[in-house]
């Protein structure tokens, strides 16, 4: 009896350390995506169709292709994987270019067109030509040639 | 050191810009292959886009149907929607896989060319494209 008297009380304290490592980990989610959302996304008024039918991106490994918006609804750049292309035949050829070494690398690879909703259809339009282009300039049979085009859908 | 670690957790949720309600229309470009002989060609429907002013627009089709002076892209679904053959609507003319193609002017805005592509999409068209600029 005097035994179970002179026990001391166990202290109750929280353990910090799975914490810890859940925040560790969100951290480093939220450095990666921010990375990742600043070299892809331009900040853009993307178009904004009423009932849209769009559909949401898939898993498939893709590349974001911006349509930097200029004055007057012209392209002053495009703007993919970081690297900026000027909007002139050059620039378009050079997007071709970078755009056919991606696809050898992976044809699967999926291209995601963004560009401003004032933008005129004609500084956008050539970008289907690019992509085209790099499909041909692979020289793979097994490229689709697919474009997504990216929409917001209001809430 | 756990404070520190939360402030850097606050910090990068709140830095972080998240582009949500962003969707896609998937459009397939012209294939390099060559078409199939026993495919009959099928003259396309073509929508036609011209914007004025900062939001103007109208809107026009290549066919027998035709819209209003002032139609809009929900006249247009509807119309379009309408043309289809299909179980529903038995007067449709048109086959889901017949080509359609959006045709913007010269100084059409992309957000018009994508709601015209929008239009053609939600009536359940499979086969549309977009024409060169006019």
């Amino acid at each position: 009896m005097s035994r179970l008297l002179n026990r001391e009380r166990a202290a109750i304290a929280a353990n910090l350390t799975p914490m810890i490592d859940v925040t560790f980990l969100l951290i480093v989610f939220f450095v990666l995506v921010s990375q990742i959302v600043e070299v892809e996304n331009v900040d853009l008024e993307l178009p904004r169709p009423q009932e849209p039918a769009s559909v949401l991106p898939g898993e498939a490994q893709r590349i974001v292709i911006n349509v930097i918006p200029a004055p007057d609804g012209r392209a002053g750049a495009y703007r993919m994987g970081g690297r900026t292309f000027s909007a002139d035949t050059e620039g378009l050829a050079a997007l071709g270019a970078s755009l056919a070494g991606r696809y050898r690398d992976n044809p699967a690879l999926r291209v995601n067109l963004r560009a401003d909703r004032a933008t005129h259809y004609r500084w956008v339009e050539p970008v289907f030509r690019a992509v085209s282009a790099a499909a041909r300039l692979s020289g793979r049979d097994d490229v689709e040639g697919r474009i997504n085009l990216v929409v917001v859908k209001e809430p | 050191m756990i404070d520190v670690v939360f402030l850097l957790l606050v910090y990068f949720m709140a830095a972080t810009e998240f582009k949500l309600g962003e969707e896609i229309y998937r459009l397939d470009l012209p294939q390099r292959g060559q078409a199939d002989p026993f495919d009959l060609p099928r003259d396309p429907l073509r929508i036609i886009v011209t914007s004025s002013g900062p939001d103007g627009y109208t809107l026009r089709l290549s066919g027998p149907a035709q819209l209003g002076p002032d139609a809009d892209f929900g006249q247009l679904y509807e119309l379009l929607r309408e043309s289809r053959r299909s179980e529903a609507a038995a007067g449709g003319l048109l086959d889901a896989d017949h080509p359609l193609i959006v045709e913007p002017g010269a100084g059409a805005r992309w957000e018009h060319a994508m709601e015209a592509f929008n239009a053609a999409v939600r009536a359940r068209y499979t086969n549309v494209t977009f024409a060169p600029p006019g």
